[in-house]
């Protein structure tokens, strides 16, 4: 019995080495092959990454299912890579640098597109002629680098201001406004338990958040000089609405977006700085049918703030299929696709033309969303944007955790010259 | 156990067996007679005999050890190589060209890493001192005979049970002034502390939620193993000591604590390793922040090679990483070796 038991052992350790031998040699010999570009009338399979789950990712395979039924010749496998976009980025990242062929097309935050065209990982998209004027200019812009388009904007989610309008009767229309507004309707309404939410955790949001108050104080986020007046009084607004005004609660320097909602979609807030989604969330009774959703309120010599956010499409420079991925692309960008998605799972439009009746007719608060596409600022746009997103969450964690009222000025001014220095490294440096 | 006894029944029957010729070989394991066919020559006797069950053996782990040096042997070696070569993945087509020592001298003259240094020691020191007396603290009571014991001894093992990035997730949920329990028991005791901002919000109110979620998280494990290496110690040397007239204190500083030895030291290196590379609970708690104030070495690392995509620096920063590791071991190894006499 013994016996028989080890020998038994020993054959499955002997058997499981060999299949992880076999699978290891597979994956190896995955990499590599042609490069020889295949015409798009050709019967030909390409390779679609993208990060969507649940419904989002349902959407896209309804939207394939149609497109391979219109192009008979070409059959699109989806690959689902993570839903964390940082996770995200590395697993694209990983087939890159080992020169992959694949994934073919693939999905993008728009804080990618120069990140890989300064690595040479994405096709140009100069040979197609795409006519960018039918897509909101900034995420055109994201997807632009050296004056070269390499991602084709899919959809576009602009960060702005939410407020209650049982609780804030007309919108705010300048800055200090909204901290009137606040202080009035907590007064007013006891259950608040606070004025203003927005995402002050140390991450990508943060930035995010920043740059939905920024241009309305005048600010831009120009890697090269962050150290401006301008940028200076929007996060020091921010910190302020912690310290001085305490329409925010100190809790925010550990919340994300998911956390800001959940304070506006349970009506503990009058305000929050978030993303369109808030909209199609379950909310509570007294929320329910008061969403208004603005751009945040210019200050003097600022504009009306929001912050892009969104996903892009771009092809893998190593392809063979690139015809057959632009093809792809044109579909999933084409203003009835866009609007069918819409409807179907939230995700906003990238085309002003893709804001139809139909789509209001469904969820009116896309005429709020089409608004605030035209005034979102795209994040900076550098090859080395994780390190400045880095500095920058790092600097505004920072402001946010220190109740010294020049906080801000002092980060901004220690903090400018190392932006600027990791914004503009280049290979040699 | 069992098993291992059982397997080493087999090998003597096979070794007993052997030399009285063919006939008793139909013992040995089907496996090994389809791996080492029977030859028509004498079976090997004595010496012969130990070197081709020898390279059986070799054969057998073969697969193993070449799974395990692809796996670990492979990526250190890569790294060390890596360490010494400019490799920045932002600037893809740029040469590896080896840089020598620049990349340890510059993460010696960077104050992030040092800082980071410090911060990790630190959390190291404190955390494992700590999960260690409490896990021996509770390793005692659970040894005790009472009611509820099986369920007591199974049910702590939950939080070491669940993946760290969960159970940071749930501390981070918990330490929310909106959302958690945290503060809504604080201020049971004092309204002032019902709204405390935990983290991002203060560099020591952050490290003590994370020294809460890791400990949380850890000491199950540290007690469970301790409690093992308390069972195993025999009832009647206690007896003796009862005997001898030892009091508890006596009799767990002379009796307990040296018989308690190994457990010990394997949860030292083990928590001790898992503390200098502390990284997913901080990920997800406070993402180092505020400001960099909760990074650690892991979490540089991180950023520095998952974000900045910079094996060169990160590589260096990996390798004296696991130069710390071994450091930590062998001198964890030294101290608790068995006294010879």
């Amino acid at each position: 019995m013994g016996m028989k038991r080890a020998a038994r052992w020993r054959a499955v350790t002997v058997g499981v080495g060999a299949v992880a031998l076999t699978a290891g040699a597979a994956a190896c010999s995955s990499g590599g092959g042609s490069s020889s570009s295949v015409a798009a009338s050709a019967k030909q399979t390409i390779v679609f990454a993208e990060s969507g789950l649940g419904t989002e990712g349902q959407q896209t395979q309804t939207a394939i299912n149609a497109f391979e039924k219109a192009n008979p010749n070409i059959k699109v496998t989806v690959q689902v890579l993570s839903s964390d976009s940082t996770t995200y980025l590395s697993q694209l990242e990983h087939d890159f640098i080992s020169g992959s062929t694949t994934p073919d097309v693939f999905e993008s935050d728009v804080t990618y597109p120069a990140k890989f065209a300064q690595a040479g990982w994405v096709l140009p998209l100069t040979q197609f002629k795409v006519d960018t004027s039918q897509f909101f200019q900034t995420e055109v812009d994201a997807g632009t680098f050296n004056n070269t388009l390499y991602a084709m904007p899919w959809f576009d989610n602009p960060e702005g201001l939410f407020y209650r309008t049982d609780l804030i009767k007309t919108p705010p229309k300048t800055p200090a406004e909204v901290v009137s507004d606040a202080q009035a309707a907590m007064k007013a309404d006891p259950s608040l338990k606070e004025g203003i939410a927005f995402e002050a955790d140390k991450y990508e949001g943060a930035i995010t958040s920043f740059l939905t108050v920024d241009s309305a104080f005048g600010g831009k986020l120009d890697p090269s000089n962050v150290n401006t007046p301008g940028n200076v009084a929007a996060l020091k607004w921010l910190h302020d609405a912690i310290y001085t005004s305490k329409i925010a609660p100190q809790a925010v320097t550990g919340w994300q977006e998911g956390q800001v909602q959940a304070q506006f979609s349970s009506g503990f807030t009058p305000f929050a700085i978030n993303y369109p989604f808030v909209e199609a969330q379950p909310s509570a009774p007294a929320v329910k049918g008061h969403i208004g959703y603005i751009p945040f309120p210019a200050g003097p010599g600022g504009t009306p703030g929001s912050a892009l956010g969104g996903e892009m499409l771009a092809i893998n420079a190593k392809t063979a299929h690139a015809a057959a991925a632009y093809k792809l692309i044109q579909y999933l960008t084409s203003p009835s696709v866009e609007t069918a998605r819409a409807i179907a799972v939230g995700d906003p439009p990238s085309l002003p033309s893709a804001y139809t009746s139909a789509l209001y007719a469904k969820a009116p608060y896309f005429k709020d969303v089409k608004t605030l596409n035209q005034y979102s600022q795209p994040r900076p746009v550098t090859p080395n944007y994780l390190q400045v997103s880095t500095d920058l969450q790092t600097l505004f964690s920072s402001v946010y955790a220190n109740g010294s009222p020049n906080a801000a000025s002092a980060a901004f001014s220690s903090g400018a010259a190392q932006i600027k220095t990791d914004a503009a490294a280049t290979p040699g440096s | 156990m069992s098993d291992s006894q059982s397997t080493g029944n087999a090998a003597t029957a096979v070794d007993g067996t052997a030399t009285e010729g063919r006939p008793a070989r139909a013992g040995r394991p089907a496996l090994v007679k389809r791996l080492m066919p029977e030859r028509r020559r004498p079976a090997p006797v004595g010496h012969a005999r130990e070197t081709s069950d020898r390279r059986l053996g070799y054969m057998l782990v073969a697969p193993v050890v070449i799974l395990l040096l692809a796996i670990t042997a492979y990526p250190l070696i890569y790294n060390i190589w890596n360490s010494f070569h400019f490799d920045n993945l932002s600037f893809g087509g740029l040469p590896h060209n080896f840089v020598g020592w620049s990349n340890f001298s510059k993460m010696f003259k960077s104050a992030q890493w040092v800082s980071a240094l410090e911060r990790t020691l630190v959390f190291t020191v404190v955390t494992i001192v700590f999960d260690i007396v409490v896990g021996l603290a509770l390793a005692l009571m659970m040894h005790r005979q009472f009611r509820g014991r099986g369920f007591l001894r199974a049910s702590i093992l939950v939080p070491w049970a669940m993946p760290t990035v969960v159970s940071a997730m749930l501390w981070k949920t918990m330490f929310d002034p909106s959302a958690g329990f945290v503060d809504y028991i604080l201020g049971a005791f004092h309204p002032a502390w019902s709204s405390i901002a935990w983290l991002g919000a203060n560099e020591w109110r952050s490290w003590i939620a994370i020294f809460i979620a890791d400990s949380w998280k850890n000491i199950p494990f540290v007690a469970i193993l301790l409690l093992a290496g308390l069972q195993v110690i025999p009832n009647d040397v206690y007896e003796a000591a009862r005997m001898d007239g030892a009091s508890w204190w006596q009799s767990f500083t002379r009796v307990t604590l040296p018989l308690l030895k190994p457990a010990l030291s394997v949860a030292l290196i083990f928590r001790t390793l898992q503390a200098l590379l502390v990284f997913d609970v901080i990920y997800i708690m406070t993402g180092g922040g505020p400001g960099n104030s909760t990074q650690t070495l892991s979490f540089l690392n991180y950023q520095t090679f998952i974000i900045n995509t910079d094996f060169g620096l990160g590589g260096a920063m990996s390798i004296l990483l696991v130069l710390l590791a071994l450091a930590v071991s062998f001198v964890y190894v030294r101290a608790f070796r068995p006294s010879t006499n």
